[in-house]
């Protein structure tokens, strides 16, 4: 396990300073700077100019990245230069907002869409076609829709939940919860039917392979036969969808934070974008990046526990 | 009898159905809903205002900050010396009187307010409204380019400011008010700190930012400031403005009580209307194609004052304006909307495409040629104005491909300084005929800087002018000389749309200042629930 996530740690160092370097050139080819969001569309080039030199965007680009890389490596990752909050501390702001729709999305993802996936593949029939249809149905339709109605139903019409907004946990937990509710339904939708669609067809998999039969001979009970051997052995591919879900849903996140107005990473990192806001950009482009790292990291456990062969290798 | 291998058990009891679960989580929503009962009239009931805007502000710097709907952003702590009410009058704000000393409409004179105080703890001056001129003069913000050319500004007295304008400018007492930033006056303090500004604010306005409880793209919360010199003013212990982009988000927002004041769309008016909100409406932006490319750089055709008319004459305003957006759009064939200073109902380009033909022919293209255009997709939501005027360039033969900007009006402003596009589509906004000459004759509006010499002359003749009655004559002989140049082609202006709780009073827009603030220096302008 050590040696894991000494593993880990080593490839981090050069994936976080690629990316870095990747988003910072790619932020460059992007028309328009800081200096023309700021003044805006009425601004002389000589005036913009002019700021664009005082916020130093006129240095060459390896210059500025490594100011910012020389900061960032001794934990100061800058300050906005739109709004001249500190970078570190938006981004722990906008990490809880975000790290409250991730972790209960894919716990949500993770129970219902296995329940469903398993009640699919072992009870069969018209259950099982039912739930087909479900998932199905859960592909087709995009989040940000789904989003869209259940404000109308459940805050609109109905007045249960908020439209939009968010409370912090540690001032609210009652707000918390009432402000996370529809979103995280929306976000884990396509996690659910994900997941269930991947359970059914490892679980089915699983259910034809001999050593079933051979339990089912031996007269093993069907809920210890489906619980501790089937689920188990069927839980892989599943692990690795999730792994692929909570990536997904970093993404999917943008959206929902944008309908719901939640101050989280994905509305930070348009934003930024849109301003050209390079150090904002850059500090969210980390934390993505070892979000990603560590759901890797998580996979890798999960195998290990999972499957012996590969705690063994 | 066989035993089962180890670590496996015969089934001896069915499992457990899991009845209660369904009735479980439908108890915890309705748990969950119940204790929100009264949250969407929270704000109301203790005398919060909540109020949406569509992006986060420019800067919370006032020299750097923008204007239009932005403007609250910096209004709610910092006081202008004039003050611009929703209907459009000056009222004294930080400055008690004002005008201009001579005849020559560039010396100007304010008196300020006595008692007033920065939220720093240091007193209004003359010398501390000096300072913050002269900041907002050198800080590179953008909208140093509305407030005219200043020669030099200085106290003449404990509590008396001079402005000296390098040229005339009747539009000075505009300059001082809320919209054109130097008017918004800092404290010595954050002027001091330039950067403290950004995350708290030094002004004497009736809140003070709160940037602790803030969330930079988010959420701006300002809380009452305590010294502020008249307390009857003041509606609300905290204004906070939440950032919303999406019109949908917007409108459940503003539906279900979270906010009391929003910007509408004309693709949701109806459903507000529908809710109960109330509907505030004012002309405001004045969307033209921009034929920038005057001496044919890029574009040849577009050096013929001939081929510039016969666009000019391709639109059906009304039909498109109504297309577009039915009742809050109107017909615009000038540079001026009605009700401003410089409009005359008897100018104006009309619809007459045989005769843009004839144009075209008489200037070489019977055929029309091939035209891009740049345009964007942040305040023309898909494309439809633009696809719109594209359209009707069609019927007489010239073929428009789009060049749509969708990331940014930044990105935008950056593609039409490339000089690499003849035409642009963008509205213009302005009270009047001088604060739109600043605007079309720099920036995206002229990128390869243009002038002419006749319009000089009459936007200078007018600026000396005295009286206003002539001032607004020559101000219109400017409006008739745009049109012989045909540089903007105006089509259609669309109105400001917001929606504001029917508990919410003095609410109050017109074309002369479209965008109002919920502060003002006294009561009757300060908005205020019920």
């Amino acid at each position: 396990m050590l040696r894991l996530i000494a593993n880990r740690i080593a490839m981090s160092i050069p994936l976080l300073l690629l990316v870095s370097l990747i988003v910072f050139a790619l932020e460059a080819l992007v028309p328009g700077d800081a200096a023309q969001t700021i003044l805006g569309q009425n601004a002389t080039p000589a005036s913009v100019a002019a700021l664009s030199k005082q916020l130093g965007l006129t240095e060459p680009w390896f210059e500025r990245y490594g100011h910012w890389l020389a900061g960032a490596v001794h934990g100061d990752l800058g300050t906005s230069i739109i709004n001249g909050v500190d970078v570190t501390s938006s981004l722990a702001t906008r990490t809880g907002v975000t790290l409250s729709l991730l972790v209960p999305g894919l716990l949500l993802s993770a129970v219902v869409g296995i329940a469903l996936g398993f009640a699919a593949a072992v009870r069969g029939g018209l259950l099982g076609r039912f739930i087909d249809l479900v998932t199905l149905l859960g592909f087709a339709l995009p989040g940000f829709w789904i989003a869209l109605i259940m404000v109308i139903v459940f805050a609109v019409r109905l007045g249960w939940l908020p439209a939009t907004g968010y409370q912090p946990l540690t001032e609210d937990p009652l707000g918390w919860l009432r402000s996370i509710v529809l979103p995280v339904i929306a976000l884990s939708l396509n996690g659910i039917t994900a997941v269930a669609k991947q359970t059914r067809d490892a679980v089915l998999d699983v259910l034809e392979a001999d050593y079933v039969r051979f339990l089912r001979a031996n007269g093993v009970s069907s809920r210890s036969l489906h619980y501790r051997h089937v689920l188990r052995n069927a839980a892989i591919p599943v692990v690795t969808s999730l792994g692929l879900i909570a990536v997904g849903m970093l993404t999917g996140a943008v959206f929902i934070e944008n309908v719901f107005v939640l101050p989280g990473l994905g509305s930070l990192a348009t934003q930024a974008t849109l301003d050209h806001d390079v150090p904002l950009i850059l500090g969210v482009g980390v934390v993505l990046t070892l979000a990603v790292i560590l759901v890797n990291f998580l996979i890798d456990i999960a195998y290990g526990f999972l499957n012996p062969k590969v705690r063994v290798s | 009898m066989r035993r089962p291998l180890r670590g496996m058990r015969r089934s001896s009891r069915p499992a457990r159905r899991h009845r209660f679960l369904p009735a479980a989580v439908l108890a915890s929503v309705l748990a969950l809903s119940s204790c929100s009962a009264g949250g969407a009239t929270r704000a109301a009931d203790t005398g919060d205002l909540t109020m949406q805007f569509e992006g986060p502000p420019v800067s919370l710097d006032p020299a750097k900050a923008g204007n239009g709907g932005s403007t609250t952003f910096v209004s709610l702590a910092y006081d202008p010396l004039i003050y611009l009410s929703g209907d459009g009058r000056l009222v004294p704000d930080l400055a008690t009187s004002w005008g201009f000393a001579g005849d020559s409409n560039t010396v100007f004179d304010l008196r300020l307010r006595d008692g007033v105080t920065f939220s720093d703890g240091a007193p209004l001056t003359a010398r501390a409204v000096v300072a913050s001129m002269r900041y907002f003069l050198h800080a590179g913000g953008g909208l140093v380019g509305n407030v005219g050319h200043i020669a030099k500004v200085e106290a003449l007295g404990p509590m008396k400011v001079r402005v000296t304008f390098a040229d005339p400018n009747p539009e000075a007492p505009m300059a001082m008010t809320q919209y054109n930033g130097m008017g918004n006056i800092i404290g010595p303090k954050g002027l001091a700190h330039p950067a403290s500004l950004l995350t708290a604010s030094d002004g004497t306005g009736q809140y003070v930012y709160d940037g602790q409880d803030s969330i930079a793209g988010n959420r701006y919360v300002y809380r009452r400031n305590d010294h502020y010199f008249r307390p009857s003013a003041q509606q609300f212990d905290t204004v906070s403005i939440k950032v919303i982009g999406d019109p949908n988000a917007v409108l459940a927002a503003a539906k279900t009580g979270q906010v009391q004041y929003a910007n509408g769309s004309a693709n949701t008016v109806d459903a507000a209307r529908a809710a109960g909100l109330r509907i505030n409406t004012a002309p405001f932006y004045n969307w033209a194609l921009n034929l920038v490319d005057r001496t044919g750089k890029v574009s040849p055709p577009l050096a013929d004052s001939r081929v510039r008319h016969a666009i000019a004459l391709a639109f059906d305003r009304s039909t498109i304006a109504h297309g577009l957006a039915g009742a809050y759009a109107s017909a615009s064939d000038q540079i001026m909307l009605p009700g401003t200073d410089g409009y005359k109902a008897s100018l104006g380009y009309r619809h007459n495409v045989a005769r843009a033909k004839r144009l075209l022919a008489q200037a070489g293209y019977p055929h029309g040629f091939r035209l891009t255009v740049l345009t964007q997709s942040i305040i023309d939501p898909n494309t439809n104005y633009s696809q719109a005027i594209a359209a009707a360039l069609g019927d007489i033969g010239i073929d428009v491909t789009l060049r749509v900007e969708s990331t940014g009006i930044a990105q935008f402003t950056g593609d039409a300084l490339s000089k690499q596009y003849a035409a642009t589509i963008f509205p213009n906004v302005g009270a009047s005929m001088q604060a739109t000459d600043l605007q079309i004759m720099s920036g995206v509006f002229n990128p390869f800087g243009s002038s002419d010499k006749e319009l000089n002359s009459l936007l200078a003749r007018a600026a000396a002018q005295t009286d206003a009655g002539a001032r607004t004559d020559l101000y219109q002989q400017a409006s008739r000389r745009l049109q012989q140049l045909a540089w903007f082609v105006p089509v259609f202006a669309t109105k400001n749309i917001s929606y504001s709780s029917p508990d919410l009073e003095h609410v109050t827009s017109s074309v002369v200042n479209p965008n109002p603030v919920p502060v003002g220096p006294t009561a009757a302008y300060s908005w205020r629930l019920k």
